[in-house]
């Protein structure tokens, strides 16, 4: 983050100025240093390739499916249009639906294209012309492909090519790494003679597992050394600047006890996601998904190798008061739990870990999608003033007029049989419907700033040069609320976490078999008071953990970003009334 | 601006916004994929039942009728429950369980007030003392801890003292004695008696009162204890910054007794932050009350929403929506109204 920030810059600035050395100049110089750290960080990635592309496709596909889900929205609408008002009317209600779709992406597009209007043709008009003239070729750019792509042979050779890639790089992701379990196998079972087969050089399964466990933390610590190493190489070697205010912002952040301590739990949190399928001692596959068609091995009481389905097997290990596996114990099938199991003799670990990459999922893309509807619509409302502000004010406060649990538990009811529940059990929709009850109070948290920051001389002077609106947000206004929108963001997410864990514990939020901890909590709810405490408390105590740690480092964030930030964090932590 | 024509403009902003609102809920409820003739007739419900179903609805009515009538209903409270309790009127559902909840409510409010202002107003005039930690990293904690698995928790634990537990006190025989430590109270500790057709409570039972008051204790105590430990926090701040400041100074300089200053100047300023924080509490009320009574087994409006919501009542769940709407938007305009009290220079900046 840091050091992409101060690389463009720089960049910038060299531009600017020919006497400054762009970046590559400067490791052309003395290459040494980035070579050593690149070997580095390439050993660490090939350590971890697979999962590394795995979770590269992972995004892919997220990607892939959001892109298809926004092109079924002229055909929606317009379908919808049509059956009230008519066919031909529908069809020309989604065409019209799909162009304002693709200007969008022209928009999005324009700022980033390398050629400008002028290049080719010599129109003499006024940069806000020329803008929108730019605008509209690139929006008939893109649906001349999107009808080529739908209505030719090309699309389906486009999307055949794309496949063929797509298995190859599958074929790739299930390469074994450092830290899997093909490489450090835990599941194994006992010989009639005495030892054990099929664990990590013959260990028994708690030893192995425990190998595989401390790797991984060894393999995350490295990587985030080796990060840390690679931001001071840069400023050693390849930072003309001595000091930037930058640095202060970390030396702030470093003298920051409490935020470090926030931060260190965080990435135990975040590691305890991404690493989930290692870190869990049995796959989740076999465990919670599919229990039914996965089998394994076990020493059963004749003495004989026997096999059994995880799923009968987890019949026999429920923790439900009257039969407990407990704290760093086996099961009846020799299956070790380091943290018990839950009530349906699931894995209480495997069920956190991937608990925690749901709630990890669900909270970032919901806050980072309310964050950027929030920055959008400050910049925009910071910029035209009026009437759309007038309109945003009315939106946002009837969204915060609705307590924020009230109004997603209606929406989560209202869409409980509609086809955006099926993604993770209902993780898809719970993303989207707490950025829809969140934006509001990220937009009235860095309204105040961004207001501000329109009134500045410099965008003035922008506007005079004739820099189009959408430059003037982007590049002038947009990073002076970034640090507003990060401290408020990173406040908020503590609260996100709590309020996905109350609607499961309702059981409204995520459902089955999905692992999520507000739902283990309120599985384990009625062994309270029995040997089978464990559920409930432990799971309740890393939620309130993780909570805290957000809490902690959205603080260290404020006042390492700006000692004198002044935004109001009352409520943003304040748990979301869960 | 005068400060005034702030308050008047905030109540004319405050009109687009309610019907804003019932434009949403109507939007969601009647417009969205939730089905009202399925929702009430079961997935399986076909031919005639459907059809008159959706006569009697007002299902095929023009959508700008079908609005109109959603909007009567709402500002009018009238409309009928479908299936919680079917054809009874939403009115009368609420006025029953209300009480039960308003109950819930004062206790969160008043309990975490006086145990949180006076913690955080101690804790900002004693600073960086032990008891100033111990203080600021319990309400740190008790923030992070989800309001639903303190419940939880705290329930298992009063269960477990049943016949004196480890800590040696037993709940159940602690003052009054209950049977059971959740449940509905029942409030009929005042004896109303009607005064020239006014009914004024004439008599109190103070056993029945307690009993009352002890049910709720632990439901209310964990209800507001996000607000009380925000109160904690925003209080400690608030305190630390008005000592800070050039006129307590002022004040310390011409010789004012200490404990004048602290009264006089020091508390009444610090209240001025304190004043969201409590209206805010609004929120996490309504919004807890659904988890807290739906654990505590309380027969209150959070758990009426709550199954009205799950048996897909759509006019019992969107009538109670409004209700907490407006609600929400009267402490607003409330809040708002006050700061033009305490803050004198509310409106004049904005």
């Amino acid at each position: 983050m840091t050091n992409t920030l101060s690389n463009e810059t720089t960049a910038e600035s060299a531009s600017a100025d020919a006497e400054v050395r762009t970046l590559r100049d400067r490791i052309e110089r003395n290459p040494r240093p980035a070579l050593l750290w690149l070997a580095g960080a390439a050993v660490l990635f090939v350590l971890e390739f697979g999962r590394v592309l795995g979770g590269l496709l992972a995004l892919g596909k997220a990607g892939r499916f959001v892109l298809e889900g926004i092109a079924s929205i002229p055909g929606w609408i317009g379908g919808n249009v049509g059956d009230a008002l008519g066919t031909v009317i529908g069809a020309v209600v989604s065409d019209v639906v799909s162009l304002s779709i693709l200007f969008i992406a022209a928009i999005v597009l324009q700022s980033y294209l390398p050629w400008r209007i002028d290049d080719f043709v010599d129109v003499d008009r006024s940069p806000k012309s020329k803008a929108w003239l730019e605008r509209l070729v690139l929006t008939a750019i893109l649906a001349v492909i999107a009808v080529l792509m739908a209505f030719t042979p090309i699309g389906g050779l486009v999307k055949a090519e794309v496949s063929l890639w797509g298995s190859v790089l599958d074929s790739l992701s299930s390469l074994p790494t450092l830290t899997s379990r093909e490489t450090i196998p835990n599941m194994g079972h006992r010989t009639p003679e005495g030892g054990w087969e099929g664990t990590f050089l013959g260990l028994s399964p708690k030893y192995a597992w425990a190998i595989r466990f401390a790797l991984v933390w060894v393999y995350m610590i490295t990587c985030l050394v080796w990060v840390w190493k690679g931001f001071n190489v840069y400023r050693e070697h390849y930072r003309e600047a001595d000091w930037t205010p930058r640095d202060d912002t970390i030396r702030r952040f470093r003298n920051h006890t409490w935020g470090i301590f926030g931060l260190i739990i965080v990435i135990g949190f975040v590691t305890l996601g991404v690493f989930a399928p290692a870190i869990s001692p049995v796959p989740a596959e076999h465990n919670i998904y599919e229990p039914y068609n996965h089998e394994f091995s076990y020493l059963n009481d004749e003495g004989e190798v026997d096999q059994i389905l995880h799923g009968t097997a987890n019949l026999d290990s429920r923790s439900n008061g009257q039969n407990t596996v407990g704290l760093w114990e086996y099961d009846d099938y020799d299956r070790f739990a380091p943290l018990g199991t839950t009530p349906d003799g699931q894995d209480m670990l495997t069920h956190l870990a991937f608990g925690a990459r749901t709630s990890l999922v669900i909270s970032l893309s919901s806050v980072a999608l309310g964050g950027l509807i929030a920055v959008g619509l400050s910049l925009m409302t910071a910029y035209y003033k009026g009437a759309l502000d007038i309109v945003t004010i009315v939106v946002s406060d009837t969204i915060i007029s609705i307590p924020v649990l009230v109004l997603v538990l209606m929406i989560l009811v209202v869409f409980q049989n509609h086809p955006l529940r099926e993604p993770m059990d209902g993780g898809l929709l719970l993303s989207l419907v707490l950025a829809l009850a969140y934006w509001p109070a990220m937009w009235r948290a860095i309204r105040g700033p961004s207001l501000q920051v329109s009134e500045e001389e410099w965008v003035d002077a922008a506007k005079s040069y004739g820099q189009t609106p959408n430059n003037i947000m982007r590049k002038h206004m947009a990073p002076y609320i970034a640090s507003y929108i990060i401290i408020y963001a990173s406040l908020l997410i503590g609260g996100v976490i709590i309020s996905v864990a109350a609607l499961s514990f309702l059981g409204l939020g995520i459902q089955s078999p999905t692992p999520e901890w507000g739902r283990l909590i309120s599985d384990g709810r009625p062994f309270i008071p029995t040997s089978s405490w464990h559920v409930s408390t432990i799971s309740g105590i890393l939620i309130a953990l993780v909570v805290l740690a957000f809490n902690a480092l959205g603080d260290a964030v404020r006042d390492a970003v700006d000692p004198e930030a002044d935004i109001g964090n009352e409520g943003a932590g304040a748990g979301g009334g869960g | 601006m005068s400060r005034w024509g702030y308050l008047v403009k905030r109540i004319a902003l405050s009109i687009p916004v309610l019907f804003s609102a019932i434009t949403f809920l109507f939007l969601m409820l009647r417009l969205g994929p939730l089905d009202p003739v399925s929702a009430r007739l079961g997935e399986q419900a076909s031919g005639a039942d459907v059809t008159r179903l959706r006569e009697q609805m007002g299902l095929n009515d023009p959508l700008w009728k079908q609005y109109l009538d959603f909007m009567r209903d709402l500002l009018t409270f009238s409309g009928e429950s479908w299936v919680v309790q079917a054809n009874r009127p939403i009115t009368d559902i609420v006025a029953q369980v209300a009480p039960t909840t308003i109950w819930l409510g004062f206790w969160a409010i008043l309990l975490p007030l006086f145990i949180g202002i006076p913690l955080g107003f101690y804790a900002g005039l004693n600073p960086n003392s032990k008891s100033d930690y111990v203080a600021s990293v319990s309400s740190i904690l008790w923030l992070s801890m989800p309001n639903f698995w303190l419940a939880v928790m705290a329930l298992a634990f009063l269960r477990k003292t049943k016949g004196g537990g480890v800590l040696g006190f037993d709940w159940y025989a602690l003052g009054p004695d209950i049977s059971g430590i959740t449940g509905t109270p029942g409030l009929d500790f005042l004896t109303l008696t009607n005064v020239f057709g006014v009914p004024l409570p004439t008599a109190m039972d103070w056993m029945a009162f307690l009993t009352d008051f002890k049910l709720i204790l632990p439901a209310s105590l964990i209800l507001g204890s996000a607000s009380m430990a925000t109160e904690m926090r925003i209080g400690r701040t608030a305190v630390l910054e008005t000592v800070n400041s050039n006129y307590v100074e002022t004040a310390k300089a011409k010789g004012l007794k200490s404990r004048a200053i602290v009264w006089k100047h020091i508390f009444r300023n610090a209240l001025i932050p304190l004043v969201p924080v409590i209206t805010n509490e609004a929120f996490i009320l309504i919004g807890g009350s659904v988890i807290i009574e739906y654990i505590f087994n309380i027969n209150g409006l959070g758990s009426l929403y709550f199954r009205a919501l799950v048996a897909a009542d759509i006019p019992l769940a969107g009538a109670l929506l409004f209700m907490f709407t407006l609600l929400i938007i009267s402490l607003n305009l409330l809040q708002d109204f006050l700061y033009t009290i305490i803050d004198p220079r509310v409106g004049y900046d904005r």
